[in-house]
Parts: C-alpha cells; structure tokens; sequence
C-alpha cells in the first residue's frame, strides 16, 4: 500500500512554503507553466457526492455532474482556500462555467479562462503558443513574477520526465502489485501532487507480484474520469482488473516530450500531440488506433466506456468506436454514471457480464 | 454423496428456484413473490430445500438482483448469463433471447454453446419492463390475464408513450376520461411494450430465432406484437420465468 498525502496536507504544506494555488477545472493546461509562477495547481474533477444546491442555482439540469459539483464545492468550500481559478474550454459545459464565473458569479479571487484548439493543425500549436502567452502574461500581472524561459523548461523538464514514469508504471501494469483502485489512487494523485512529490511515489511502487494478476482478465477503461472509483474495486472483485485506461483525467494527459527549445512552442506540443481525446477534437481513427495500442499491449479483450451522463462530447464518439472494436473481436459495454450518485447495480451488472463474457 | 446444483433467481418482483442433478434432470422448481428481506426468503428456500433432498450435497449458485444477499450461495453470474445458459439448454438452440423482467429487460445474443455474445438491457426506466404492465393492470384493475386476453381481442388500438411509464400511465388516465374503449387502450399498452423491447432488439445485431424468458413471456399478446414487429418467429420455453434460475443452476455444474 502506497501512503498517497491527502490533498488538504498538499494545500496546507504547498501555501506554508509560500506558493499559491490554483483550483484548476478539467482538462488540459499546461501545468508546468503554473509551477514555474511557483503556483500549485489543485485539480477540481467533481468531487463526487457534494451538495450540488449551489451548482443547480446556476446551472441547467443537463450540465454534467462534474460540472456541477466542481461550480458547488468551488464556491461553498475551496474560494477560501484557493488564490485563483483556471477554467480551460474542454468542453461547452466548461466553458459556459468559465463565463459564468466571469461575468455573473464573480467569485471574490481571480477566474482565468485558457482556450486550447479543437484541432491538430501546424496552425493550431501557433494558436495554442499564443494562449499559453497570454496566460502567462495573465499571471504575470497577478503574481507580479516573470518566470524565464530557463524556469519554464525546467519545469517542463519535471513534468516530461514524470510522464516518462508515468507511461513506464502504465506499460509494466500487470507487473505492478497494486489493485485497480490503489493504481488509479495513485496515477490520479497527479491532480494535486507536484511532478517531484509523484515521481518520489512512483519509486516506491513495488514492481514484483505477490498477488498475481495474470488469473485475472485485463480490460480497458474509457471515459473521462473513474469516478465514482468503487467500480475499479468491483472490477476486481469480478475477476478482472483494469489494464489500461483511456481517461481524459489519466492517460490521455500524458502527453510526451515536445522538441522545440521555445517553452511556449513546446508547452503547446505536448498538448497537441498527446493521446486523442474528444476534448481536443481528436478524429475517429485516431482514437481507435491509440485503443487499439492499448488493446494490443496488454491483450484486453472488453472495453468498458464510462460514461458521465450528459457527456456529449465524449458519446459522440462511442457508436463508432464500439464498431470499430467489435470488429475487431473486443467486446464493449457502456456504462452511465453520475458522480453525485453511488456506482448503480444495473451499471456494475452490465460489467459483471462483460467480464463473464469474455475468456 | 449425491449431489445437486441449485440456480436461485432473486428477481425483483419474484424468486425462482431450480434443483437439477449432474444430468442436468430438472428435479425441483419453485417460484414465489420477493419479499422485502430476501435474505431470510432465500435462506427458508434453500433450508426447505435442503431438507426435501436430505443426504445430498449442495451446489448454490445465485443470480439476479438479489444475489448478493443470497448468503449461502456458492456463485453468483449475472442474470445475462444465467438467462443466455438457460434459454439455450431449454430450446437447444443459439439465438437471441428477450428476457422482460419486472425490474429490467435484456436482448441477449446467444451463441452455439449458450455463450453470451452481446446484449443490452434498459435498467433506466420501467418502460419497457413488466413492471409497466404490472403499473397499468393495477391501474385498470384488470389481471394480467385479463389485460393479455383484452389486448388479443381487439382490432384497433390507441398510441402510448413508450418512453416513460409515468407519462404512458397519465395518458392512460386521460384516455379513460375521455371515453377511449379499454381494449384499444390495453392494445396500445401492450404495444408500447413491444416497441421498447424492439427498439433494444435492433441495437445489437441480433439473430434468430427469437427465445422469449422471464414472466411476460407468457403474455400472448406481447409474443403476438414482437412477431408482427420484427417479423421473426418467437419460441417460448416450456417455463420461460424459470429460465434464469436454470442458467445458475446450470453454472454451477
């Protein structure tokens, strides 16, 4: 068991040491350029099962529930810690919180929205670069800081070199001794832990198994993010565990290394050419070839799409990608969850069959 | 020792309960209403049963929305799988099976050796499940035999909202207020049903023939329906509400 700090002991220990924080919304951002402001990004996915009395008050009922619950926990319990809010436009959902925020709730610490394009295009990593210039002269004015290009790559450094890490504890996951939910404890920590804090962590990972996965059946994850995260336990318990994972929140952000020397250029290429997501705009292709690696390299048979009701950007792309792996003999389920609501009985009893399902 | 495999179905509305031996011999069924504490239902079931069969050993496996308070079950699968083995040892043959069951209803494909190739169920809303039937009987207080035999008699029939019970059920209501024949009404109830179902049937490449389980199976008016609707032969098995529990029991071998 890997002793993971809770996220309220980073806040306290991250303000004692001076640093600012920021509540950041989903999805990508470059986070290395808010460290290098000597800001600590603390990420709001949800969290599940708050009091979304505030949330609703603003917000249509088809919003979704990370939507709703990040608009309610940020304004009934995390403004007063949090020195600043970063919207980024990951979806219309997100970026109607943006505006919201903005120009009617006004909350009292500063509200910074950041736009990264639909596209792939050479145009857009131009267009991204421009963003990431303009939310570093955002912060510059808030901070009263300018932070070098020097401080920017190294930050960009720790944050490549902790992908890197990333991606080998993701490719070594049937060596590694740890339950579906204690991985995903841990590659989830990323939304509130520092690149050196985390990379420390993954050091102690143990890399022998004592419990043997091999008896279990591997299967992918996809979505936007395991919440409510019981069900990675209930994968388990049903004779399976979790192989690999294509979630917005965890996979899909390890972008990679970018090659330019300009931190702004280079910020803006992880982005862009990191794994597709529905939320950069990724084609259909795309998304079924980077499954597809997945699929291969740990020999999943099943992939479950896990849905956040109202999700629309993300099931846009499920009809398709379900053809896609049928044809390809891996069988699928889709679940609906709602972050505000306990792992339904139906949902799992979809996912039981699957894994029963499959050899 | 002899021994035996027992199948429990805690469904929502009943639990069913099959014995069979190593020969697959039916022995035993049962089939009473859920109880609210199916825990201590499921523990009478099978102290009943071990004493029926004194001297024998026992083989629990438990299926269904109750099974995990099912205590001294040796195994629980899911309901799909249960109903995919069940239907297939009870028609011995591969196709795809319509389980209308009073919480949910499934579409499973079943392939040649009863194995569960795709399915889907509707778990969001009790259209679509006998649970709707079950609402509308009580509201017309009619039985479901009557409901059956009404929806058969008639020529015509009204149309009702197939995506949400509780619209279909105020439609109903309005329908009766302004004079509408009952059996045109308990026709297009029916009808409603069966559109539900055939939408699920039509979103997984399904094949014939058709295998209906689970207790409107019974129902000649909604086999009737399906029939007309997707233009393939129905087949019910002998005891289709018993399909699922002989799935488990089967499991268990």
């Amino acid at each position: 068991m890997i002793e993971i700090p809770k996220r309220s002991e980073v806040i306290k220990k991250q303000k004692d040491e001076g640093k600012l924080i920021a509540a950041v919304f989903p999805i990508h951002y470059p986070k290395e350029l808010l460290r290098a402001f000597n800001i600590h990004p603390v990420e709001v996915w949800g969290p599940p099962l708050v009091d979304t009395k505030t949330g609703n008050a603003h917000l249509q009922p088809y919003i979704c529930s990370i939507v709703k619950c990040g608009l309610s926990f940020l304004l009934d319990e995390a403004i007063g810690t949090v020195d600043m809010v970063l919207v980024p436009h990951g979806c219309d959902s997100l970026q109607g919180l943006g505006s919201l925020l903005l120009d009617f709730i006004k909350p009292e610490k500063p509200v910074m929205v950041f736009y990264p394009p639909r596209e792939k295009r050479s145009c857009d990593v131009g267009f991204l670069e421009k963003e990431i210039k303009r939310l570093y002269h955002q912060l510059c004015q808030l901070t009263g800081y300018s932070p070098d290009e020097e401080r920017l790559l190294k930050e960009i450094e720790k944050e490549e070199a902790l992908e890197e890490s990333l991606l080998k504890l993701y490719e070594n996951r049937k060596e590694v001794t740890l339950s579906s939910l204690e991985f995903y404890r841990l590659i989830r920590a990323r939304e509130y832990l520092d690149a050196d804090t985390l990379m420390n962590l993954l050091k102690s990972v143990p890399q022998k198994k004592q419990t043997p996965l091999t008896n279990s059946k591997p299967v992918i994850l996809s979505g936007i993010v395991p919440e409510p995260m019981d069900i990675l336990e209930k994968i388990d318990e049903m004779g399976a565990y979790v192989a690999a994972d294509d979630f917005a929140s965890c996979r899909r952000r390890v972008y990679g290394k970018g090659e330019s020397r300009n931190p702004f250029t280079r910020m803006a290429e992880r982005i862009l050419n990191g794994p597709p997501d529905s939320t950069k705009g990724s084609s259909f292709d795309e998304r079924i070839a980077f499954i597809e690696s997945l699929i291969r390299r740990c020999s999943a048979k099943a992939v479950i799409f896990h849905n956040i009701k109202f999700c629309e950007t993300e099931e846009f792309y499920h009809p398709i990608l379900k053809r896609a792996l049928k044809e390809m003999g891996v069988k699928t389920v889709e679940v609906e969850v709602d972050l505000n609501e306990r792992m339904p009985q139906q949902a799992l009893t979809r996912i039981n069959a699957l894994i029963e399902s499959i050899e | 020792m002899k021994r035996l495999f027992v199948g429990i179905d805690a469904g929502s509305t009943a639990v069913k309960v099959v014995v069979i031996d190593s020969e697959k011999r039916v022995l035993y069924t049962l089939i009473e209403d859920t109880k609210p504490f199916i825990e201590e239902q499921t523990g009478s079931i099978l102290k009943a049963i071990r004493e029926k069969f004194s001297g024998c050993e026992f083989f629990v496996t438990a299926t269904g929305y109750g099974a995990q308070l099912v205590k001294e079950a040796d195994k629980r699968v899911t309901e799909i799988s249960c109903h995919a083995r069940g239907a297939f040892f009870a028609t011995g043959k591969k196709g795809t099976v319509i389980d209308i069951g009073g919480q949910d209803s499934k579409v499973i494909v079943v392939g040649n050796d009863g194995q569960v190739l795709d399915f889907v169920m509707n778990d969001k809303c009790a259209a679509g499940t006998g649970r709707f039937l079950e609402n509308i009987a009580w509201r017309l207080k009619l039985s479901f035999k009557e409901m059956e035999e009404l929806a058969l008699s008639s020529r015509e029939e009204v149309s009702i909202s197939s995506t949400c019970a509780v619209f279909a059920e105020s439609e109903v209501i309005s329908m009766l207020a302004k004079g509408i024949e009952l059996k045109k009404i308990v026709k297009g109830i029916h009808r409603a049903l069966v559109k539900r179902i055939t939408a699920m049937l039509y979103s997984v490449s399904f094949f014939p023939p058709l295998i209906l389980s689970g207790g409107v199976a019974r129902n000649r008016a909604v086999q009737k329906m399906i029939e007309e609707e997707t233009g393939e032969k129905i087949i019910v098995p002998e005891n289709p509400q018993i399909t699922g529990a002989l799935g488990a029991a089967l499991s268990g071998l």
